[in-house]
C-alpha cells in the first residue's frame, strides 16, 4: 500500500507538466492558424482567385462513307486505347515515373526511339553521372547548354546499358512527352490486348493522367478505291505542311489527323466532326480548380457519295479486262499503253456514279504484272480528245453563222500551199452536211467550219491559208461553255483544266476543231457530252452527293446536299443543239455511224461521238513515237439521258483495237443491267411485303 | 448484472465531444461531396462514415462490458496477435498495396481495406500499460538506476517490433505515433527526473547531430537515403523546408492545403464553399476543408474540442487510483496529441506532411473505430472509478 502510494505520488505533478506541453502543443497550432488564416489569409484568397483558363480538345470519330445506296466505303473500326492528359507543368521527372509505371502494365514498340531519346533517357536516370562529365568552368554555362554538352558526352557503351525494359520505358516516356497539358493524347492504341487494358484500368489512379479510353481506325472495306477517297494522316505525321497555316486557323492541332488527298481531304471540314472542349480553371500552380464543358463533342458528318460502288467495281472489272485484251493480243506493240480512264456520270444531276483509273504495270522478275486503280487521273491526266469534240465545232460553226444548218461541204483532201494534205480518216465520204459530218466523223467538214472562223471562207486548192487571228478565240469561247479547258468545278482537291492553246497559228485551229491541238481531261469530256446530252446546261460533276448527319441508329438525317449545279448554259438556240445530239444518235445508232456496228443492237437507244487522236510521244531528242488515242463520249437513251460517259484510252499502238467502243459497249450494258436487277428486286421486295401483310390478316 | 450497470458512471462531457467531432466530420464530408476526384465523386462518405461510426459505438458497448483491470489479462495476448499481423502482411495473400505502402488487408467478403497497424496502436498501449503497471507492482525498494535501465528496456523490446515493422511498410506517420506514445507513457512511468532528463539530453543531441549533418551535406544524406524505404520521408522534409522548389512534387499538397487554410480567413467561405482542390481532402486533409469552409473561428472550435478531449482524459487519468488505468490514458492522450497535432499542423504548414488521420474527422472506418475503442477505454476507465474508490474506503 505504501508502495503504491508513493507510487502514485509522482504521477499529478507529471501529469500536469503534461497537460502543460499538451497546451504549448495546442496554443502553436492556434498561433499558426493564426497566421495563416488572418494574417496572411487576404494574401491567400488573392492567390487562389489568380487563375488560369486553359482550353483542351478531345477528338470525335471522323465520319463514315457511303456510296449512293448506302453501302459503306469507308469505316471507323473502334480499338483500345491508352491516353495520356497531363496537367499543367508537368515534369520530366513524372513522366519518367509514370512511363516505368506503365511499363509494367503494357508493351510497347520500341522501333521509334531515337538515339536523342535514348540520351534524354539515359541522363533522367544517371543524372549526377552525368553532369559529372562537366568540369567547373562548364558549369558555369546556361543550364541548357549544360544539357546540351552532357547529352553530347554520353557514349556509346553507356547507352548501350539500357536493357529491354529501359528501352520499353524510354519509348513510353517518349509518347507522354508529346501530350500538351491537359489534352488527352493517344500513348498506344494499336495491338493493345484485353489483359493490359483491363490492368491499366485497375492501376491507373496510381498513374495521374493515365486513362483507357477508345480511338479509331479508318477501315475500308474497297481498298482499290483509295486512290480516289484518300487517306487520313496519322498522328505522327500530323498536318501536311502545305495546309499547316490553313488548318491552323481553323483551330486544329498540329498533330490532328486530317484526311490527306481525295474526299478525305476535299471534305475534311465536314469529317472532322467537333471536338468536345473543355475550359479548365487552373490556378497558379497548375492544379485544375474546375473543368466545363463548353461544346459537346460531335462525331463526324458522313459522306455519302454520288458513287455507286456496285457500277463503280464492274467497270473498273470491264476496264482491265479489254486492256489486258489489247496488251496480250499484241504484246510488243502496245508497249506505251498503260492505261485508261473511265467515268461515268448523270448528264441531268452531275452525280458521278463511278470513275475508273486503271493504270498496268509490267512487272519485273519478282512481281507478276498488275492493275492500279488510279481514279484521280480521270481529273488530273490530259489527252488530245480527237473527234470526239466534233459536236462543239459544229456548234460553233452554226451558231456564228459560218455555217446554215444543212449546210454541205464536200469531204476531200484540202491542199494548201507549203503544207502536207489534210484528210479525213475514213476515205470516201463524199458529201456531208452538218449531221452527216458528226455521223461519219468528217475532218474535212471541221476544217472548213474553222477556216471559215478565221476568216477563210472559201476553199480553193493551192492557196495559202489565210487567218484573222480571231478564229481560235471564237472556237475556244464555244469550247469553254461546253466545259472544254474550263474547270469542271469538281468537288475535289486538286483538278487540271487541260493542257491549252496559245500563241495560236492558223493551221492550230483546223487541228484544235478536229480535237488535234488541246489536251483534256476525261472529267471535261463526260461534262462536255452531258452538256450536249441536257441541251446545254453544263453541270458540276459532284463526287459527294450529300453530307448526313451523324446518326447511331443508321438513320438518315441530311445535313447538306449537293444540288445539282448549273454552271452555265451554253448560250445557243436549242435547235442547233438538237442537231448534235442526232447527228450523235446517228452516230451509235444509223447504218454508217463510226460506233454504230457495236452499238446499233443495243435497247437503251445510245448517242455519242467516237475519237481517234494522234498522239506522238517523244521520248528523248528527235525520237518520234506516233500513238493513238482511242476516246468515246456518250450518253443513253439518246431522247431521255440519263448516264452520260467518257473513255480515253490513250497511246495505243496504230492498230485496229476497239478497246473505247469495247469498253463503252459493255459499261452501258452493266448500268442497265444493274438499273434492272434493282428495279425487280424492288418489285419483287414490295411484293413480299404485301405478301406478308396478306398473310399476317389471314393469321388473325 | 443489474448492479454493474447501475455502477457505470458514463462520462457525459467526453461523449458529446466525440458525438461533435463526429458530427462535424459529416457536414464536412458532406460538403466536400462533389469536389472529390472524378473517380469518387458524389460517393455519400458522410453517410458511411455514420454507419461506420455506429459500429464503433457498439465496439464502445462491448467494451464496456470487460472491466478495465481485466484488459491486463489481454494485454499481451492482443499485442502479438498486433505484431503476427503486421508480419503477416509480408506474405499474407490478403495483402495489398496501396499508394506504395504494403499497410493493408483487403477483406474479402465486405469488400474493404484494413489497417493493422492502427490496431497496433491501441494493443501496444495496452501492453506498454500493462508492463508498466507491473514492473512498479513488483519492484522491491527505492528506485535506483537499475530500476530506470529495466523498465525502460521493457519498454523498448516492446516498442522495437511493432516500431520497425510499420516503418518498413513504409508508413512513417504511424511509426511517429509509436514514439509518442512511448515517449508520453515513458514520462510517467515512474522513471525518475534525472534519468529523463539525460534520455532527453542524448535524443536531442543525436537529432541536433543528424540535422547539422543534413544541413551539411544535404546531397550524401539523400544519396544514402535513395532507393530506400526513408526516401519519400526525406523527400517531405525537403519539400517543407523549401516548398516553392518542389511545388510540382511533395510540396504541391502543402502549398494547396495552406493556401485552402489561408483563404478561409476569419470567417472562411461558409458551407460548400471550398475554392482550392486539394488531394485526399476527405481522409488525410480534411482539416483544409473546415479551415476553408468555417474560417478560423470554426477551425479554432474543432482544436479548441480536441483540447478539451484530452484534458478530460488527463483528468481522469489524474482520478483513476489504478496506475494501470493512468497509463492507459495517457498513451490514448499520447496517440490523440500527436495525431492532432501532426494533421492539423501539415494542414497549416507547421510540420512536414505525412499520411495520418485527423481523429474522428477524416474519413476510415479503421481509424474511426479505433479511435472510438479508445474513447471506449477511458470511459471504461472512468466509470469504474468510484466502485474503486467505494472498494478502498471499505478496506
Amino acid at each position: 500500500m505504501t508502495n503504491q502510494k508513493k507510487q502514485k505520488s509522482h504521477l499529478p505533478l507529471r501529469l500536469n507538466i503534461l497537460f502543460f506541453i499538451i497546451f504549448i502543443l495546442f496554443s502553436l497550432l492556434i498561433l499558426q492558424l493564426g497566421v495563416v488564416q488572418i494574417l496572411n489569409g487576404e494574401e491567400a484568397q488573392q492567390e487562389v482567385n489568380r487563375t488560369d483558363k486553359v482550353v483542351s480538345e478531345t477528338p470525335v470519330p471522323r465520319g463514315k462513307i457511303f456510296d449512293r445506296n448506302g453501302e459503306i466505303v469507308v469505316d471507323n473500326e473502334q480499338k483500345y486505347a491508352i491516353t495520356y492528359t497531363p496537367r499543367r507543368n508537368v515534369q520530366p521527372e513524372d513522366n519518367l515515373r509514370i512511363a516505368e509505371q506503365l511499363s509494367q502494365y503494357m508493351d510497347m514498340e520500341t522501333g521509334e526511339v531515337t538515339e536523342r531519346d535514348q540520351k534524354d533517357y539515359w541522363l533522367l536516370k544517371n543524372w549526377d553521372k552525368g553532369f559529372a562529365k562537366l568540369d567547373e568552368e562548364e558549369k558555369q554555362l546556361s543550364d541548357s547548354d549544360q544539357y546540351q554538352l552532357v547529352l553530347e558526352r554520353i557514349t556509346e557503351d553507356e547507352l548501350s546499358t539500357l536493357t529491354e525494359d529501359d528501352m520499353k520505358v524510354a519509348a513510353i516516356k517518349r509518347e507522354l512527352d508529346r501530350a500538351t497539358q491537359l489534352t488527352p493524347h493517344v500513348i498506344k492504341s494499336e495491338g493493345i490486348t484485353k489483359e493490359e487494358y483491363a490492368v491499366i484500368a485497375e492501376n491507373s489512379h496510381e498513374m495521374p493522367g493515365i486513362n483507357v479510353s477508345t480511338d479509331w481506325d479508318r477501315m475500308v472495306p474497297y481498298q482499290e478505291f483509295t486512290s480516289l477517297i484518300g487517306t487520313v494522316r496519322n498522328r505522327n505525321r500530323g498536318l501536311p505542311r502545305d495546309k499547316v497555316n490553313f488548318y491552323q486557323n481553323l483551330n486544329y492541332k498540329l498533330n490532328d489527323r486530317v484526311g490527306d488527298r481525295g474526299i478525305e481531304e476535299e471534305y475534311e471540314l465536314y469529317l472532322q466532326g467537333n471536338k468536345e472542349i473543355r475550359e479548365h480553371i487552373t490556378d497558379k500552380s497548375g492544379n485544375v480548380i474546375k473543368s466545363e464543358v463548353i461544346r459537346q463533342g460531335e462525331r463526324g458528318k458522313d459522306i455519302v457519295l454520288s458513287i455507286d460502288m456496285e457500277m463503280q467495281q464492274a467497270l473498273d472489272e470491264i476496264v482491265q479486262e479489254e486492256m489486258l485484251k489489247v496488251i496480250n493480243e499484241n504484246p510488243n506493240k502496245n508497249e506505251h499503253f498503260d492505261k485508261t480512264l473511265a467515268v461515268m456520270m448523270d448528264p441531268n444531276t452531275g452525280e458521278v456514279l463511278a470513275m475508273s483509273g486503271q493504270k498496268y504495270y509490267e512487272g519485273d522478275e519478282d512481281t507478276e504484272p498488275y492493275f492500279n486503280n488510279e481514279a484521280y487521273r480521270v481529273l488530273m491526266d490530259t489527252h488530245l480528245p480527237g473527234s470526239t469534240v466534233k459536236g462543239a465545232t459544229v456548234i460553233a460553226g452554226l451558231d456564228s453563222g459560218v455555217i446554215e444548218p444543212g449546210e454541205t461541204f464536200r469531204d476531200q483532201p484540202l491542199r494548201f500551199r507549203g503544207s502536207q494534205d489534210k484528210v479525213s480518216w475514213t476515205p470516201g465520204i463524199g458529201v456531208v452536211d452538218d449531221i452527216d459530218a458528226i455521223k461519219r466523223s468528217s475532218n474535212i467538214y471541221m476544217y472548213r467550219t474553222a477556216m471559215r472562223l478565221g476568216g477563210h471562207w472559201d476553199y480553193t486548192p493551192n492557196e495559202s491559208l489565210r487567218y484573222n487571228g480571231e478564229g481560235f478565240d471564237l472556237l475556244s469561247s464555244y469550247y469553254r461553255q461546253f466545259g472544254l479547258g474550263s474547270y469542271t468545278g469538281v468537288d475535289y482537291p486538286r483538278e487540271e483544266n487541260g493542257f491549252l492553246g496559245s500563241d495560236v497559228k492558223a493551221n492550230d485551229v483546223l487541228e484544235m476543231a478536229i480535237g488535234q491541238h488541246e489536251n483534256y481531261t476525261a472529267m471535261q469530256l463526260v461534262q462536255y457530252v452531258s452538256t450536249i446530252a441536257n441541251g446545254g446546261y453544263r453541270m458540276e460533276p459532284h463526287i459527294v452527293k450529300q453530307i448526313n448527319n451523324p446518326t447511331n441508329d443508321g438513320s438518315n438525317s441530311v445535313y447538306e446536299a449537293n444540288e445539282p449545279n448549273v454552271l452555265n448554259k451554253v448560250n445557243v438556240p436549242d435547235e442547233y443543239i438538237e442537231r448534235v445530239q442526232e447527228g450523235f444518235r446517228q452516230v451509235f445508232q444509223e447504218p454508217g455511224g463510226t460506233a454504230s456496228y457495236r452499238f446499233s443492237d443495243a435497247e437503251y437507244s445510245p448517242a455519242g461521238k467516237t475519237g481517234t487522236a494522234e498522239s506522238a510521244i517523244y521520248p528523248g531528242d528527235n525520237i518520234r513515237i506516233d500513238t493513238l488515242n482511242l476516246l468515246l463520249v456518250g450518253y443513253a437513251p439518246h431522247d431521255d439521258p440519263e448516264v452520260a460517259f467518257a473513255i480515253v484510252a490513250p497511246h495505243l499502238d496504230e492498230s485496229d483495237s476497239h478497246i473505247n467502243n469495247e469498253i463503252g459497249r459493255r459499261m452501258l450494258d452493266k448500268y442497265f443491267e444493274i438499273k434492272e436487277e434493282r428495279q425487280s428486286s424492288e418489285e419483287s421486295s414490295t411484293e413480299d411485303e404485301e405478301n406478308e401483310e396478306s398473310e399476317e390478316e389471314s393469321g388473325e | 448484472m443489474n448492479d454493474s450497470i447501475k455502477r457505470q458512471r458514463l462520462d457525459t462531457f467526453m461523449i458529446l465531444i466525440v458525438v461533435l467531432l463526429v458530427i462535424i466530420s459529416c457536414i464536412t464530408l458532406f460538403s466536400l461531396q462533389n469536389t472529390l476526384p472524378a473517380a469518387i465523386r458524389g460517393r455519400p462518405f458522410y453517410i458511411y462514415q455514420g454507419v461506420w461510426f455506429i459500429a464503433g459505438v457498439i465496439a464502445v458497448g462491448a467494451i464496456m462490458l470487460v472491466d478495465f483491470d481485466q484488459y491486463r489479462r489481454f494485454a499481451m495476448p492482443l499485442y502479438w496477435i498486433g505484431v503476427l499481423s503486421l508480419v503477416g502482411l509480408f506474405f499474407l495473400p490478403w495483402a495489398v498495396r496501396l499508394n506504395g505502402a504494403l499497410s493493408w488487408y483487403q477483406i474479402p467478403i465486405v469488400n474493404t481495406t484494413v489497417q493493422p497497424a492502427e490496431f497496433m496502436k491501441l494493443f501496444l498501449i495496452l501492453a506498454l500499460a500493462h508492463v508498466i503497471a507491473s514492473h512498479n507492482e513488483k519492484w522491491e525498494g527505492d528506485k535506483n538506476l537499475k530500476y530506470d535501465f529495466i523498465l525502460l528496456g521493457k519498454m523498448f523490446a516492446l516498442t522495437l517490433p511493432p516500431f520497425y515493422l510499420i516503418l518498413i511498410q513504409p508508413d512513417t506517420g504511424i511509426a511517429v505515433v509509436i514514439l509518442f506514445i512511448v515517449g508520453f507513457m515513458a514520462l510517467i512511468s515512474g522513471l525518475r527526473w534525472r534519468f529523463i532528463f539525460s534520455l532527453v539530453g542524448i535524443t536531442f543531441l543525436i537529432t541536433a547531430l543528424a540535422t547539422i549533418i543534413y544541413l551539411t551535406f544535404p546531397d550524401e544524406v539523400s544519396a544514402m537515403f535513395a532507393d530506400t524505404e526513408f526516401e519519400h520521408a526525406l523527400e517531405r522534409i525537403q519539400a517543407w523546408q523549401d516548398p516553392t522548389q518542389y511545388q510540382d512534387g511533395s510540396a504541391a499538397q502543402a502549398i494547396r492545403s495552406a493556401l485552402a487554410v489561408g483563404s478561409g480567413q476569419l470567417f472562411g467561405k461558409g458551407i460548400m464553399g471550398t475554392e482550392v482542390y486539394v488531394y485526399e481532402r476527405h481522409t488525410d486533409m480534411i482539416f483544409s476543408a473546415i479551415a476553408e469552409q468555417f474560417g478560423f473561428i470554426g477551425s479554432s472550435i474543432v482544436i479548441v474540442l480536441f483540447f478539451l478531449l484530452i484534458y478530460r482524459i488527463i483528468q481522469i487519468a489524474l482520478e483513476c487510483r489504478d496506475p494501470f488505468g493512468t497509463y492507459l490514458s495517457i498513451g490514448i492522450v499520447g496517440m490523440l496529441t500527436y495525431q492532432i497535432f501532426q494533421n492539423i499542423g501539415m494542414s497549416i504548414q507547421l510540420i512536414p506532411l505525412t499520411g495520418l488521420p485527423l481523429p474522428f474527422i477524416s474519413y476510415g472506418g479503421t481509424s474511426l473505430i479505433v479511435y472510438l475503442a479508445a474513447i471506449g477505454f477511458i470511459l471504461n476507465i472512468h466509470s469504474r472509478q468510484k466502485s474503486f474508490m467505494f472498494e478502498t474506503e471499505n478496506r
